[in-house]
């Protein structure tokens, strides 16, 4: 029997064979195939264990190692044999310096943004500032041991060649994307976030402050953004809880101001009116509590007459209904700064957050949207534009969409602040795709978007559970379409068969991401599944596993570039031709069909994605300009156009713009969005906004947004179009004006900064 | 920020137009931090008419 081992530094140490079951499992791990149980690997490694008996004196590192790779190739593991051979290879150049990594960091540590374009990854992030960096750290260092030890080596390969693109590989063993948070599921009864209980709110601001904390719990546990798809109606409950206190308050005010009866008296009054006759519910029986009120004081002979109760009602509910409304205001006001400002999420950026709402049609819900809007159209505290959260209105016919449906008000509302503040952006229930989910009245069945344009509803793990609420992406990668549009020279079946390939290996790789994923507990999400926000997680215990409730989530494969890959394969991209136009969409339906095949054959959910591509954009195109060279129309630019967007630089109406990407919308039901870029004042010019947002749902978009020019003038508050000079106080960029000056602007106009500190 | 000059102060020297802009998605305050490529992209776009 072994009992010792000689090191590589010549040292003698005891021999232990969970070592070697340890390296093997880690060979096994990286590939996606062959994968072994917890019974082959104890008889593996025994086999090797008992190699050994007969061996005179004793054996070193290398020897034992030589074993293994005897042991794993006779026992048929050829892919994990050479895996772990290659490990050894590889461990051996590890033991000096990663090279590669010590420049990232000192690039990193000294580098300011400007002149490094890896620290701009990320437009979100600060990452000239302490905590920025220290992020950055981290995710370059865990991209870097994924890369060398736990990814399969031609996963590897093809990501650092730019055949394909591992979103978010820094967080590749560590969790999931994005999840649509159900507030009012996490509010019911309440909460905890790890450190203490915070109980069912009782008064709109705290809905709208748990609200916060409900998102950021939730970033810091995902690598994603975090949306609500139910912001009106989780608010609404909220808002009744307000009204009944403001309700309560302003009636003792009226007995003790009108009637003049003293204070501790009128509590006790209302205190057996409340035993008597039961509580406010809700304004909106507010008429029938009244009616009880009147009718109690009119049979009572008390310090209060029948009349005065009724003056004191009719006071009370106007008053309530006021303050309520202001408390609404101040709570949104406070929920946009919040999400605006706390750098909550690793201490470096703030939570990617999102807000779906529009279709709650009670007094409630409407009371909520409208001061969200509002807020949002004041702006921050000097009245600047807020950069989150993403906010999303969601048009519907028959609710918001035509002048007679009873939220027509509020989506009027949402273009004339859009229109200001470039939010909310606007999704459309009646695309075909998102309607056949519908069910009037249950947010559970209304499509929500995320701020980058994710989209979960369809459900091939369960058909029966097709809801928006607790579910999410669980990892993406994107193809370079460009790529296999250049390999091909024209040849459309190469092209095909290529794509088939790309497609098979992403397909490998997020199945083996995904196994890593299932490996989790529900103690690796202390809030995300230990408080019940992933769907069914609230039917499982600390230490169960998390397998079967992650396969909710969807498994997405994205691409860049239509235009680019139909200029490579045809000389035109598809907003100038007819004929690319058919190619594009066949080759993205085909996309679509091979994933909807693979949900069916695997039931999991498989989607097709319009890659929001940030980094991504300039990447891939950066590498194929070295292979390839200049090719124009193709790789003669600095970034390849955005998933099957018509090329921004293309000339072309909005509404043609809108009519050709519709379809594409159908098709990438991993998620979607379309731009407009729009000239001018748009505020001035809401009908034509108007005409945009409409043609959008008429045409079957999913998700759309108008963009337009949104300068501000720090230091004269003006928010509008700035060309060379600010159209309020004159001054060109960078110029000083006279303080008189600014004094007098602000008599015209109130956003103007307050710089009364500055006079002596 | 503040300069006084023949006793009239004088407010904003250096400070620069805040331009927002929509980057796959969400809103930044201004192009500073944007990657070379979104910058490049940026540059390009052109602005849709409104005829049909």
């Amino acid at each position: 029997m072994v009992t010792e081992i000689i090191k590589r530094n010549g040292q003698k140490v005891e021999f232990d064979s969970r070592k070697i079951r340890n390296a093997i499992f880690k060979a096994n791990i990286r590939i996606a195939k062959e994968k072994m149980s917890d019974d082959d690997l104890d008889k593996l490694t025994r086999r090797v264990v008992n190699r050994f008996d007969l061996f005179a004196g004793t054996p070193t590192v290398e020897q034992v190692q030589d074993v293994v790779e005897e042991v794993l190739i006779e026992a048929d593991y050829a892919k994990t044999a050479k895996v772990y051979i290659l490990y050894r290879a590889e461990h051996e150049k590890m033991r000096n310096m990663d090279a590669d990594l010590v420049k990232i960091y000192e690039d990193l540590s000294f580098k300011p943004s400007e002149d490094a374009d890896l620290k701009r990854e990320n437009a979100n992030i600060n990452a000239d500032s302490a905590m920025g960096t220290m992020l950055k750290y981290g995710s370059e260092g865990a991209k870097s041991f994924y890369d060398h030890y736990v990814i399969p080596f031609e996963i590897t390969e093809a990501h650092a060649r730019g055949d394909i693109h591992i979103h978010d590989k820094d967080f590749y063993t560590l969790t999931e994307t994005c999840c649509q948070i159900d507030l009012i599921k996490l509010f019911n009864n309440g909460f905890s976030t790890g450190h203490g209980y915070l109980r069912e709110p009782n008064d709109i601001r705290s809905y709208a402050a748990l609200a916060c904390i409900a998102i950021q719990a939730n970033q810091n546990e995902m690598h994603g953004g975090q949306s609500v798809p139910n912001f009106d109606y989780s608010m609404a409950k909220g808002v009744d809880k307000t009204y009944r206190k403001e309700f309560y308050k302003a009636l003792s005010q009226y007995f003790t101001v009108k009637s003049d009866i003293p204070y501790e008296e009128v509590e006790d009054i209302i205190k057996e009116l409340k035993i008597k006759i039961g509580a406010v519910e809700s304004m909106d029986d507010i008429d029938g509590y009244i009616a009880k009120i009147t009718e109690y004081f009119a049979g009572l002979s008390g310090s209060i007459t029948e009349n005065e109760a009724v003056e004191a009602c009719a006071y009370a509910k106007k008053t309530a209904w006021r303050e309520t409304d202001k408390a609404c205001y101040q709570s949104m006001e406070a929920l946009v700064h919040n999400l605006n400002t706390m750098n909550s999420r690793a201490g470096a950026q703030v939570p990617f957050s999102s807000l779906n709402y529009g279709t709650d049609t009670s007094e409630q819900g409407r009371m909520v949207i409208r001061n969200l809007l509002l807020a949002t159209e004041a702006g921050l505290g000097d009245g600047e534009t807020p950069i989150f959260p993403v906010q999303i209105f969601k048009v519907k016919e028959g609710i918001n969409y035509n002048p007679e449906d009873k939220n027509y008000d509020l989506f009027k509302l949402a273009m004339r602040v859009s229109a200001k503040r470039l939010f909310p952006n606007f999704s459309f229930l009646d695309a075909p795709f998102n309607l056949q989910y519908y069910k009037e009245g249950d947010y559970n069945s209304e499509v929500s978007y995320m701020g980058c344009r994710t989209r979960v509803m369809g459900n091939s793990y369960d058909k029966e559970r097709e809801v928006t609420c607790g579910r999410g992406n669980l990892s993406f990668t994107s193809i370079n379409l460009p790529r296999i549009g250049l390999e091909a020279q024209g040849d459309l079946e190469k092209f095909y068969k290529i794509l088939d390939e790309r497609m098979e290996m992403v397909e490998e790789q997020l199945l083996h991401r995904f196994k890593i994923q299932s490996t989790k507990k529900v103690y690796n999400y202390p809030f995300l599944m230990g408080q019940g926000v992933w769907i069914d997680s609230e039917k499982l215990d600390k230490d169960d596993s998390v397998a079967e409730v992650l396969k909710h989530g969807t498994l997405s494969i994205g691409f860049i570039g239509l235009a680019e890959t139909l200029k490579a394969l045809t000389g035109k991209h598809h907003g100038e031709s007819e004929e690319s136009y058919k190619l594009g969409y066949e080759i993205i339906s085909y996309m679509r069909k091979k994933l909807d095949d693979l949900s069916e054959e695997t039931g999991l959910n498989w989607s097709l994605l319009a890659t929001p591509a940030e980094g991504l954009s300039g990447r891939f195109i950066r590498i194929d300009k070295k292979r390839f060279g200049i090719i124009e129309g193709v790789t003669d630019r600095e970034y390849y156009t955005n998933s099957f967007h018509i090329p921004v630089y293309y000339p072309i109406s909005a509404y043609k713009k809108i009519q050709k990407e519709a379809p594409f919308h159908a098709l990438t039901n991993a998620g979607h969005i379309s731009y407009v870029e729009l000239d001018g004042d748009t505020c001035k010019n809401i009908d034509a906004f108007e005409s945009i947002i409409r043609c959008m749902k008429e045409a079957g978009i999913g998700y759309g947004s108008v963009n337009h020019p949104v300068d501000r003038d720090p230091v004269c508050g003006y928010n509008g179009i700035i060309d060379e000079v600010c159209p309020r106080c004159g001054r060109h960029d960078g110029e000083g004006i006279p303080l008189s000056k600014l004094q007098e602007l602000k008599k015209k106009y109130h956003d103007v900064p307050d710089y009364s500190s500055l006079i002596s | 920020m503040a300069n006084v000059e023949n006793k009239e102060i004088i407010i904003g020297e250096g400070k620069k137009f805040e331009r927002i802009r929509r980057i796959t998605g969400y809103l930044v305050g201004t192009t500073d931090r944007w990657n070379d490529a979104k910058r490049a992209e940026e540059r390009d776009r052109v602005k849709h008419t409104l005829n049909k």
